[in-house]
């Protein structure tokens, strides 16, 4: 399974979105506002589901906020953290 | 303080509102579902009564559930049916008080957050499941859901939480704080729970469930929440109304019983509070319900909701299992003339608590 496919996942089960479906999710979707509509308990999560599932840990949310854009942009920082 | 019981929600291994509760009491039957747990030993099957959330939703959009667990759920679900069984659902519930009794609280997301803690440590323990395992979170849920801005409540003492939780609700109605109080008693089944028990009780968990074999522990897990909806007894009462509450402990100062009142045990196959009932109920007419609903501190809510159902019936509902009953036991249904209704709880060192209703 690639990264991006494990995020996807991992955002359904983690965070409870019972009603969205992995492949509704698409790579360069806003992960908050108007697109999968996640909120700032949401990043707080985030930073937890990414230590957890990938051991990568964000250290400051300054950091993390670029990789929170999409599915795309944090897939793309986990893989360079795990490089 | 007399109050009034104006609604009635709940939700149980029986299936979930009052006529699911009804048929219950009538047929005298619930299937006890199986429960499974695999461990490395191997696979852990045994009865359980478990509570479904199914219907939720119908009050309250999914979305807005993402966060809340599912003890929570449990308390919305329940607290939804009471305030629709009252006809305040849509109403102004500024001047509505929330109390809750809880044995446990909401175990599964207490234990949940202390494993991910001691598995991943504290930086990546979930926040939603720690916000969760506070005790009044399920009150809170409820309070905001219903815009609910009196006081709101969880109050926990195991068996002797919900006589407990109901002097609260009685005090603030009667000081005037409040016009109604929503008040609920809940608990949850876990993998821990279960754990625990066997550990406990081993084969004593396999069921049936027999309250009355009062030297025999035959307890059976459960979980539910059943919600009240309470005013001062002034207003009509829909199903009937709280006469008193009263705590105490049998070694101390023993229960007195009032003389022609019918008596609902909270007996539910736990040897170490079996032997107080046999001391208690000698000769008096009784019934005890548990087999409908399982073994867990908060069933007390329950045997309250079968009270008030069955003044609301004029119905005394025969006891659905009499292994080891005495001949008072009441065998069938009967018809409830004027008498009152006693609902007796006791604790393993003698706790009791003593709730009386009447029309």
């Amino acid at each position: 399974m690639s990264v991006k496919e494990k995020l996807k996942k991992v955002l359904i089960e983690d965070l409870n979105l019972e009603d969205v479906e992995p492949e509704e999710i698409e790579d360069d979707m806003a992960l908050f506002g108007d697109g999968l509509g996640l909120d700032s308990l949401d990043a707080v999560e985030l930073v937890v589901i990414v230590q957890k599932h990938f051991g990568v840990e964000i250290k400051d949310m300054e950091e993390g906020r670029p990789a929170f854009q999409s599915v795309n942009t944090l897939a793309q920082y986990i893989e360079q953290r795990l490089a | 303080m007399r109050m009034a019981i104006q609604g009635i929600g709940v939700s149980g291994g029986f299936g979930r509102g009052v006529e699911a509760l009804r048929a219950a009491l009538q047929t005298g039957t619930v299937e006890v579902q199986q429960g499974c747990v695999e461990r490395n030993g191997g696979t852990d099957i045994f009865p359980a009564y478990r509570a479904s959330i199914d219907g939720l939703d119908e009050f309250i959009p999914k979305r807005a559930l993402r966060r809340i667990d599912h003890f929570s759920k449990m308390t919305l679900l329940s607290a939804c049916l009471a305030l629709k069984d009252a006809a305040l659902l849509e109403g102004d519930c500024s001047r509505m008080g929330v109390v809750i009794a809880s044995g446990y609280g909401a175990l599964k997301t207490t234990f949940d957050f202390l494993d991910s803690y001691l598995d991943f440590g504290y930086s990546c323990s979930s926040p939603t499941h720690f916000s969760n395992s506070v005790h009044n979170a399920a009150a809170a849920h409820v309070s905001i859901q219903f815009k609910a801005t009196a006081p709101s409540l969880t109050v926990t003492q195991f068996e002797m939480s919900v006589p407990s939780a109901l002097l609260s609700a009685q005090q603030w109605l009667a000081e005037g704080r409040v016009d109604q109080v929503l008040f609920g008693a809940i608990d949850e089944y876990c993998e821990v729970l279960r754990y625990c028990r066997k550990q406990f009780f081993g084969l004593g968990e396999q069921g049936p469930l027999q309250p009355f074999s009062f030297d025999k522990q035959s307890a059976v897990v459960g979980e539910g929440a059943v919600f009240f909806v309470l005013t001062r007894a002034d207003e009509n009462a829909a199903y009937g109304c709280i006469d008193t509450v009263t705590l105490g402990n049998h070694l101390v100062c023993p229960v007195k019983l009032p003389q022609d009142d019918l008596l609902i045990i909270g007996a539910d196959g736990h040897k170490e509070c079996g032997r107080w009932y046999a001391q208690a109920f000698k000769g008096r007419e009784t019934a005890a319900y548990a087999p409908l609903y399982g073994s867990f501190p908060a069933a007390v809510g329950f045997d309250l909701a079968v009270a008030a159902l069955s003044l609301r019936d004029r119905t005394f509902y025969a006891s659905p299992e009499l292994s080891g009953a005495a001949t008072s036991v009441v065998t069938l249904h009967r018809k409830l003339a004027e008498e009152k209704l006693v609902c007796l709880k006791f604790g393993p060192g003698g706790d009791y608590g003593l709730v009386r209703l009447s029309i």
